[in-house]
């Protein structure tokens, strides 16, 4: 447990990080010619100033909040996942393939979609958790190769064997309306998807602070020396760790093709599974900071389009910052001996 | 295979091979010091697109690349100085200066050139590159010769074994890390200039591709040494040449999925090191 101290300490350094962030986008506007207060009007007016805005910001918070789980648990096992876009990837591709050749009741299709991306993004982790486990491989390097060949591989499916129709472009074929994840705000975008997000917080919080696989999970993150010692098997604790983080990311894969793009198309993520290792660390890896922080990012990702429609601020200052923010946040303690657990 | 077939193949190799090599010396002299360098794929983001800048700013190809030495070595400095002086978590601090890299360059492109994407085309360094080739092979050797041979080089790899005792030599730990971190940059951005002005004339979001990467794992591959660092990459080369040649001559061959090749050789390489492989002692623990 984090004393009282390290909390204040965790607060006061997200505090400063977003003071810092705010004088970084004033300078980015500065440089990029546009007045700050146009530029904070346009990202505040597009991220929350109606119904359908409100409703995309919160659809990039859900879609950033999955990966951000996923990576927050691997983490707190001393594990640095950046391979949450392929998992994304590779589990909106389950999601969609199955979406689009299982003939079901609605609600059944749905468990199978979810369910099937978030095998499928497991796996995909597990590859990873595998090779630390087995062969001591650096789960950085190998989470990272695994992003790449993800992408090879989803984009190889969807232009052949996968492919909608031989005319159509490099997607699969549609979902039937039936089985879409119903609408939570109408007119919007957002799903249920953003329930689902919110139910695994909850479940990531439980079963870190009062299961023993959360216990264990943060035994060899933090002390994993003490964790061998006391009879935890880091092999295994790795494997399982990588794996149910690929899961959360890959059922967030599920979620955009099930809530929003009702098919699976290589446009999948814009790089959500990058911006949530900030979501991550910015939440300090605990699940109910983690929601607010991707709420926040969720703000930056909508808003700064429209300040780069109307203020003509490049989007990608947002990146910039995102960057900033977690050089400044590596000051923080987050776990003991990360690269302990080698075989 | 015909002679000319296997002969581009050996040259597209060494050509894939390079702006790693360059990358992967950069990430050996950082580790041999005790400080993991993950920023690598951004530092050679960095130094692509100051290369590319800076050749468009003056027309000569060589300003470009010295810029993209100086780009990458100063995010190498800023990974330097957060590692050394504020004794923050590595890892996440290189991470912090990939998303940063990489978005300042899309950022860059925006504000400097006015288009997404990728930069106009510049003056590339055309045939001259294979000075840049020659480079590479020429610092794996003399980086080698470095450590291995000269007291500096006993001291770089004791600091990464046991800071403290190098302390009680007499000598700043700190100050030796910052530096190779800070020439860890250099080369990165080098490579990354390699890409931009060397190989092609021109910057394009996403073209390192994960380079600075495979270069980490060319660099557990190659043991730790500049010479097996120097060699994995040519590994992870002639996979991304093979993939290259395959693509179009073998029509059964699915070229999105070939292009999957040089990554899964990393993964399997990086796979088959452990074992026989052992990292500095402090690799990655703040002093």
């Amino acid at each position: 447990m984090k004393s009282l101290m390290d909390r204040a300490r965790g607060a006061r350094g997200a505090l400063g990080a977003l003071a810092i962030a705010l004088v970084l986008i004033t300078a980015a506007m500065l440089v990029a010619g546009a007045s700050p207060i146009d530029g904070f009007a346009a990202l505040f007016a597009g991220a929350l100033g109606g119904t359908h805005q409100l409703g995309e910001t919160l659809v990039q918070a859900t879609a950033l909040l999955f990966p951000a789980l996923g990576i927050a648990l691997a983490f707190r096992a001393g594990l640095f996942n950046i391979g949450a876009e392929g998992q994304l990837l590779v589990g909106g591709l389950a999601a969609g393939a199955l979406g689009a050749n299982v003939h079901l009741a609605p609600a059944l299709a749905a468990v199978i979609m979810l369910g099937g991306g978030a095998l499928a993004g497991g796996v995909w982790g597990g590859i990873a958790g595998w090779l630390k486990a087995r062969f001591g491989a650096n789960e950085i390097i190998a989470t990272l190769m695994l992003n790449f060949i993800a992408a090879s591989l989803t984009g190889y499916l969807v232009a052949g064997p996968l492919k909608s129709s031989p005319a159509g472009g490099p997607e699969t074929a549609p979902l039937a309306h039936a089985y879409w994840l119903p609408v939570l705000l109408p007119y919007t975008r957002l799903s249920i998807a953003l329930l689902i997000a919110l139910a695994i917080a909850a479940l990531l919080h439980v079963v870190l602070t009062r299961t023993v696989f959360g216990y264990e999970l943060r035994a060899i993150g933090e002390a994993p020396e003490a964790a061998r010692r006391a009879g935890i098997s880091l092999q295994r604790m790795a494997l399982l760790a990588l794996a149910s983080s690929g899961a959360i990311a890959g059922l967030g894969g599920a979620s955009i093709v099930a809530g929003e793009l009702h098919r699976f198309n290589t446009q999948l993520s814009p790089g959500y599974g990058y911006t949530a290792i900030a979501v991550a660390l910015v939440g300090d890896l605990d699940a109910r900071w983690i929601c607010v922080a991707a709420f926040a990012f969720g703000i930056l990702e909508t808003g700064g389009l429209a300040m780069q429609a109307v203020a003509n601020i490049p989007k990608d200052a947002i990146h910039v910052i995102e960057g900033v923010i977690v050089v400044l946040l590596a000051a923080r303690r987050y776990v003991a001996a990360r690269a302990a657990i080698a075989s | 295979m015909t002679l000319a077939l296997l002969v581009t193949l050996l040259t597209l190799t060494v050509l894939k091979a390079t702006p790693i090599i360059f990358a992967a010396l950069g990430g050996t002299i950082s580790e041999r010091s005790g400080v993991v360098n993950i920023g690598l794929e951004g530092m050679m983001a960095a130094g692509a697109f100051g290369a590319v800048y800076a050749t468009s700013a003056t027309g000569n190809p060589v300003v470009g690349v010295i810029a993209g030495i100086l780009a990458g070595a100063f995010f190498g400095f800023v990974l330097g100085v957060a590692a050394t002086r504020l004794k923050v978590d590595q890892i996440v601090a290189g991470t912090g200066i990939n998303l940063l890299c990489i978005g300042g360059a899309a950022y860059a492109l925006v504000v400097l050139f006015h288009q997404q994407g990728s930069s106009p085309q510049v003056a590339s360094l055309g045939t001259a590159d294979v000075w840049l080739i020659v480079l590479a092979f020429a610092l794996a050797i003399a980086l080698h010769a470095f450590l291995w041979l000269t007291p500096w080089g006993l001291r770089l790899r004791a600091i990464g074994e046991n800071p403290r005792a190098v302390l009680a030599a007499g000598i700043d730990p700190l100050r030796v890390r910052m530096l190779a971190v800070t020439i860890s940059g250099a080369l990165a951005g080098l490579g990354g200039a390699f890409l931009s002005v060397g190989e092609l004339n021109i910057y394009s979001d996403g073209m390192t591709a994960g380079r600075g990467f495979i270069a980490l794992a060319a660099v557990i591959f190659g043991r730790w040494t500049p010479l097996g660092a120097t060699l994995a990459a040519l590994c992870f080369g002639f996979f991304e040449a093979l993939q290259f040649i395959l693509q179009g001559r073998v029509a059964w061959l699915p070229s999105d999925a070939m292009q999957a090749l040089p990554y899964v050789a990393a993964v399997i390489a990086l796979a088959g090191a452990t074992g026989r492989v052992r990292a500095p002692e402090s690799d990655g623990v703040p002093f």
